[in-house]
């Protein structure tokens, strides 16, 4: 397996042609896709992937300086694509993967077919007129507590507070068996997407996209899923009726109907086949 | 009386309510359908104001909301419970609670998630005890971080203190072979002065005494008084290494014994070589014996020259200097901090290496070929500019060139005028029957001595120590001068004869003679103000003009 997939412990699953690219969120490995991804095997070439840092990835590529700004997890998905020769993509970015993936497919239009959009934010902070969500004291916050590490798993505490951070497998054990993260890669990441401002990038944006949009969504309100229907170009809105910021997990065949609708529905560009 | 058994018993209701940790029931979605009278009084919230009004999410922090969504809730559904999860509630009061999750998922029939049960229990012990070992562990990684700050500086600090050890070691060294070396040519030159002086007298008598046609034989004692001259002259600079050449410290002015020069180092450095003096404004005045210090000079000018075979510049500059402690510090030898007069010589030649360099001032170390140079000569500057306090520096880079530093300790508050190098033409002076006593304990120099004196016209008696001399003394009042060796056998040397003479009477004036000598006469190589010497090996003429000039009573 090449370095790439390797490092991103890419899976290839489906009988389709064309690829469908998912993208996990912050907090979560590929496995949040476990309840989406089978349904789309049959028709698609299905790809997941892990983020530097997280699940089955290779946390020793992490560097801090590179991860410094959401650009360098659009390098990742591009890298993977290139090393899949990955045409025609659908890319499936869930919470700041969305974001991750429209930044992705400013740089490299070409390869992508359409973007699927759950839960996504391209300023989490309030400015001005634009509601993000969160105050900016609000998000100093969440990084102060992260950075003390009292969020999360207190069982992963043992080994932060023991100085053993090379034993993580004491708090998968004890709590968790999915979504592994490394608690420095995942404080990290929570500083580079919660200051992350790419508003100015949404417009840049030239494939179609969906935008599926959580009711009472902590992390992106319904006013965020909206601007960024306003922002985008070409881009469908479904606010869905499922709660919370993972409709993947929490309901999935809503989520699942809504891809459907938005995939069946032929792209502008494409001559239509039939 | 008697109870009901069932009242003793607590109702699982009861267990329930009063349990001590906090029980909730919510939806998939969080929304709270039961909860238990102790997570209720924990954050102070009413019962109606929560069940099916609020989300558990909605009970914590900012945090704890974003981890709820982004960790916990994806968790609880891929594997249907989560322990341990750290969250603070946000209680009524505005208060933080730190809690403990433990949640597990049920499932309907179809498998769909029906209910979370969440029990927390209250971490605030915990939570400090947790911040108090992060607390620990930031400081031990701080204290191990400073050890291990330390202990770099430590390695880097004794790496320096060896440095500087082995340095100091190291000049030691060379400033004991250097002390050895002097001893052993010092010991060499004395005892060459005596020979050569006898050489140099015989040599002279031959030449007074050889009849009127005797050509050949004449360039013959030429040739064997230039030869003698020459080893004079290295016996001199062998005293001067060793620094035990007496001496004649004057003030100088060394601006104006530069420029006396330029005649005699223009001639000495050839038409290839451009000579530059630098000569500073307000220099300060020094002590030095001058002759030696224009020794010195073309010394240095001379090794210059061979360093420029095909040309260059030599430039000779002046210039008021400080050493100051540091500097002195760095040194191998002991050099006190102060104003100091430099005067330095540079050429634009082939430079020298670091080795070289190091080896230049020992005697005999020479860079010419066998017969060109004798070695001698930065040996002479090293002996004379240390016998005169002073220092000398090298800085050298190979292809550059090459620049000594001569530092002499600056005169201050002295009332003599600087001397005034005027051409000292030594015309021989002669005596017109003036008594004069010589006392010498080597037979053949006393026998040259006498000799010459005769020969020039004075009436000599002699003695061979102190006790003689004393005796003739008494004898003969008329004589007018002592002419006396400083280091004598019999117990009295020739200083302690000198005070004896000036006691039993005075105003007869003393000039000494001397290979070297390291005390009596010469306190630390100088002499006396006031003392009259005459080095070994002197000559005839040399010895004419000093002893009339003292005769004479002009100094």
């Amino acid at each position: 397996m090449s370095a790439v997939l390797q490092r991103h412990n890419v899976k290839v699953v489906g009988r389709g042609e064309q690829p469908m690219l998912f993208a996990h969120g912050y907090g979560c490995d590929q496995n949040m896709w476990r309840f989406i991804a089978p349904a789309f095997e049959e028709r698609y070439k299905v790809v997941l992937f892990d983020h530097v840092g997280h699940g089955q990835s290779d946390a020793a590529a992490f560097d801090r300086t590179r991860y410094d700004s959401l650009g360098a997890y659009a390098e990742d998905v591009l890298a993977i694509c290139r090393e899949l020769d990955l045409n025609d993509v659908i890319l499936v970015g869930h919470s700041v993967s969305a974001m991750i993936g429209v930044l992705a497919a400013i740089r490299q239009p070409e390869r992508f077919d359409r973007l699927v959009l759950i839960g996504p934010s391209p300023r989490y902070i309030d400015d001005g007129d634009y509601v993000g969500g969160f105050k900016q004291e609000d998000i100093e916050g969440l990084l102060d507590f992260l950075d003390s590490n009292h969020l999360g798993w207190s069982s992963t505490m043992a080994p932060v507070i023991m100085g053993n951070p090379n034993r993580p497998q004491l708090g998968e054990e004890l709590a968790n068996s999915f979504c592994r993260t490394d608690p420095e890669v995942a404080k990290h990441f929570a500083r580079v997407t919660f200051l992350s401002d790419n508003r100015a990038d949404l417009p840049k944006l030239a494939t179609k996209a969906l935008i599926l949009q959580c009711s009472q969504d902590v992390i992106a309100p319904e006013a965020v899923g909206r601007y960024m229907h306003q922002s985008l170009p070409d881009s469908e809105f479904v606010l869905l009726k499922a709660t919370g910021h993972c409709p993947n997990l929490s309901a999935p065949e809503e989520t699942i109907a809504a891809m459907e609708a938005f995939l069946s529905d032929p792209a502008p560009a494409k001559a239509v086949a039939w | 009386m008697s109870m009901e058994p069932g009242a003793l018993i607590e109702t699982a209701e009861e267990l329930y309510e009063s349990a001590p940790c906090g029980y909730l029931s919510t939806l998939p979605d969080g929304t709270i359908i039961r909860v238990n009278q102790t997570f209720l009084t924990w954050i102070g919230a009413d019962r109606r104001d929560l069940v099916g009004q609020k989300c558990f999410q909605e009970l914590l922090s900012i945090g704890g909301k974003i981890f709820y969504d982004t960790h916990f809730a994806p968790l609880l559904r891929m594997q249907g419970f989560v322990n341990e999860i750290a969250f603070d509630l946000i209680c009524a009061d505005g208060r933080q609670l730190p809690v403990l999750a433990n949640t597990v998922q049920k499932l309907d029939a179809a498998g769909r998630p029906m209910v979370h049960r969440i029990t927390l229990f209250n971490a605030t012990d915990r939570r400090r005890y947790e911040r108090e070992l992060l607390l620990a562990r930031q400081k031990a990684e701080q204290a191990t971080e400073e050890l291990r700050r330390l202990n770099e500086t430590l390695e880097e600090r004794v790496a320096q203190e060896v440095a500087e050890r082995l340095k100091a070691e190291d000049a030691l060294r060379q400033a004991q072979k250097m002390e050895a070396v002097g001893q052993l040519t010092g010991g060499i030159a004395h005892d060459f002065n005596n020979l050569l002086t006898i050489i140099v007298g015989n040599i002279e008598l031959i030449q007074r005494r050889l009849p009127e046609g005797h050509e050949r034989l004449q360039r013959a004692t030429d040739h064997a008084m230039e030869a003698t001259r020459r080893a004079a002259t290295l016996t001199q600079r062998l005293l001067a290494f060793s620094r035990r050449q007496p001496l004649d410290p004057k003030p100088i002015d060394a601006n104006k014994l530069v420029a006396g020069m330029s005649e005699l180092l223009r001639r000495t450095l050839g038409e290839t070589v451009v000579l530059e003096a630098v000569l500073a404004g307000g220099l300060w005045r020094t002590q030095a014996d001058p002759n030696q210090l224009e020794n010195a000079i073309v010394n240095l000018a001379v090794n210059a020259r061979d360093a420029m075979p095909s040309g260059g510049k030599l430039t000779i500059e002046t210039a008021n200097a400080r050493l100051d402690e540091a500097y002195v510090e760095a040194l191998a030898e002991p050099v006190p901090p102060g104003q100091y007069v430099q005067v330095s010589v540079s050429d634009t030649g082939t430079g020298m290496d670091k080795a070289t360099m190091e080896r230049v001032f020992e005697p005999f170390f020479t860079t010419k070929e066998a017969g060109k140079g004798t070695g001698l000569g930065l040996s002479q500057v090293y002996g004379f500019v240390r016998q005169s306090n002073g220092h000398v520096r090298i800085y050298s880079e190979l292809g550059e060139g090459t620049t000594i530093k001569i530092y002499l300790p600056r005169l201050i508050g002295s009332d003599e005028e600087p001397v005034e190098r005027a051409a000292r033409a030594l015309a021989t002076v002669r005596g017109s029957g003036e008594t004069i006593l010589v006392v010498e304990d080597e037979p053949s120099l006393r026998a040259y001595a006498v000799e010459a004196l005769r020969d020039l016209g004075y009436r000599v008696l002699e003695a061979a120590d102190g006790k003689g001399a004393l005796a003739i003394l008494e004898q003969h009042p008329e004589i007018e001068l002592l002419f006396t060796d400083v280091v004598l056998t019999g117990g009295m040397n020739g200083r302690a004869l000198a005070e004896e003479v000036a006691r039993r009477k005075p105003g007869v004036p003393v000039l000494y003679t001397t290979g070297y000598t390291a005390n009596a006469i010469v306190h630390h190589g100088r002499l006396d103000p006031g003392m009259h010497l005459i080095g070994k090996p002197f000559t005839y003429a040399e010895l004419a003009a000093k002893v009339r000039q003292m005769l004479d009573g002009s100094t």
